[in-house]
């Protein structure tokens, strides 16, 4: 005959209540453990939604008078065979774009009369372009009538791709090191809910409890511990992100504002429940795996 | 019922608790093991429902060979046995019904089946209306009788008890052998391990003396008439 669920939850409940303190600082620290990395996905997301609404990287942005003949300007550059494409931006395109990228910024420009964004020109190199080409057209092309101002975007591209992968890659190494210090401390935790217990585990034994219905308990009470850690930190970073928006929709920031424009899309959210409640499994069984 | 062939239980190279010990213990026998301390009677015990396994010899217990049961098998073995210790053994956390029911409850037994075998056995030994109560409020002789209770909510055919009356006074002891003796009327084997020469002699049982490490039999002294009689808490049925 199996163990019975009832028993395994009821046991489970009794071990958390023997220990309600130690319980609540083994999910507030697993809660700790993956907002941290959550907060830094969320970062890299908004910033990789950036840098992917921006399509193929742009090399250098003319920025045009309002009269200024832009396909003109544009042919004139695609003569270059440097160039790839060049893509001519009007205001209104440029109004609408920004309006897709930050849906919940975009109604503060609805009231507007004028077009809050002069036209530009984007120009994208070939592949085959030698390193500073961004740059050297930039330059030649200052002089040019109807361009205000002609920016090389290389740099700033490349060093933005860069700062996507290490926040990424931060995120990823915090995380691996935070959720095993969050195993290491559930696990803590059951150890000390095991030595709590070893006199009546051991009475379990004696009256006929098998090896599973003494340790079911402590992996279930270890995996909730985890789900509740991981569905804290969610909360937690949830809140974080509805203050910072909010904060934000009052006193916008040219780059605070772009990291705070959407959360976490549902399957990645839903990874902070499910890695809490994985780590605080195998912290069940790296405590309870062998005999007790 | 049991049967120990050479059995043999040593602790270390140098300590031998049991030498060569045979005996064979029948179904619905009421059996005193009896010595002085460090005897062996704890041990005998522990091999009998293997909290121990033994260093030589052979242990049938309903005709199967305890000693080399597999690990996985243990806990089922133990479940065929009531086992009352001295120190009683309670969960502290748990009520009294929850207690006695902890086996019904791992294995998932409806509540009200849990709770009908529980006031059954909780009103042989007369402690019924202590369901809900902790182990901690009752007296050391209630408690005793709790763990009684939940040696033979399971309808074991062997109960063991190591030094049972150990912590209780003497009228408190006689009234727990007047229990086991009513248990082993209602057909279940009795071994009761004990160092009381007075009360062992007073109930006038089998006994098996160990000595050292040694089995030494003393000749069955006759039941003193009138024992079970007179228990007026134990209502039978």
């Amino acid at each position: 005959m199996g163990i019975k669920a009832r028993y395994v939850f009821g046991e489970a409940w009794s071990v958390a209540r023997s220990g309600p303190r130690q319980t609540a600082m083994a999910v507030l620290l697993v809660a700790l453990a993956l907002y941290v990395p959550g907060l830094l996905a969320l970062l890299s997301r908004n910033l990789g939604r950036l840098a992917a609404a921006e399509g193929d990287p742009v090399a250098v942005i003319f920025t045009l008078d309002v009269t200024a003949d832009a396909r003109g300007l544009a042919r004139r550059l695609a003569d270059d065979r440097r160039v790839a494409k060049v893509r001519i931006v009007g205001s209104a395109a440029a109004l609408e774009r920004f309006r897709q990228a930050y849906p919940d910024l975009g109604d503060a420009l609805a009231g507007l009369e004028g077009a809050p964004f002069p036209p530009t020109l984007e120009v994208t190199l070939t592949r085959r372009a030698p390193t500073g080409s961004g740059r050297q057209i930039a330059a030649a092309a200052r002089s040019w009538p109807g361009v205000e101002s002609a920016e090389s975007e290389e740099e700033y591209g490349r060093r933005f791709r860069d700062a996507v992968r290490l926040l990424r890659g931060a995120g990823l190494f915090l995380g691996a090191v935070l959720t095993a210090a969050a195993i290491l401390s559930v696990a803590s935790a059951i150890r000390l809910a095991l030595d709590l217990h070893r006199e009546e585990i051991e009475i379990m034994r004696l009256m006929g409890a098998t090896e599973g219905a003494i340790r079911a308990p402590f992996w279930l009470y270890a995996s909730v511990e985890g789900l509740a850690g991981g569905t804290l930190a969610l909360v937690l970073l949830y809140a974080t992100f509805r203050v910072a928006t909010s904060w934000l929709a009052r006193d916008p920031h040219p780059v605070l504002s772009a990291l705070w424009v959407r959360f976490l899309d549902m399957p990645t959210a839903l990874l902070l429940p499910s890695i809490g409640l994985a780590a605080g499994f195998a912290a069940s069984l790296l405590s309870v795996g062998r005999r007790s | 019922m049991i049967q120990l062939f050479r059995v043999s239980k040593e602790y270390g190279r140098f300590r031998n608790a049991l030498i060569d010990v045979s005996c064979n213990i029948e179904r619905g026998e009421f059996v005193f093991l009896t010595g002085p301390s460090g005897a062996g009677k704890s041990t005998f015990l522990k091999l009998l429902f293997r909290d121990e396994s033994p260093s030589g010899g052979q242990i049938l217990v309903n005709g199967r060979n305890i000693g080399v049961l597999p690990p996985s098998q243990i806990p089922y073995f133990r479940r065929t046995v009531g086992v009352v210790f001295q120190d009683f053994k309670l969960i502290a956390r748990k009520t009294v019904f929850e207690n006695v029911a902890f086996v019904q409850n791992v294995l998932g037994l409806p509540r009200a089946e849990q709770k009908r075998r529980a006031y059954h056995v909780l009103r042989r030994v007369g402690l019924h209306h202590q369901m809900n109560a902790r182990p901690e409020e009752l007296s050391g002789g209630e408690q005793q009788r709790v763990a009684i209770a939940r040696a033979i909510v399971n309808q074991p055919t062997l109960l063991l008890a190591d030094e049972p009356t150990g912590n209780l006074d003497p009228a408190l002891s006689e009234e727990i052998m007047r229990l086991f003796a009513e248990i082993n009327i209602r057909g279940t084997t009795v071994l009761v391990a004990t160092h009381d020469v007075e009360l062992i002699r007073r109930m006038g049982k089998r006994v098996l003396t160990l000595d050292h490490g040694h089995l030494r039999e003393r000749e069955a002294i006759r039941e003193a008439p009138g024992l079970v009689r007179e228990v007026p808490f134990l209502p039978l049925g």
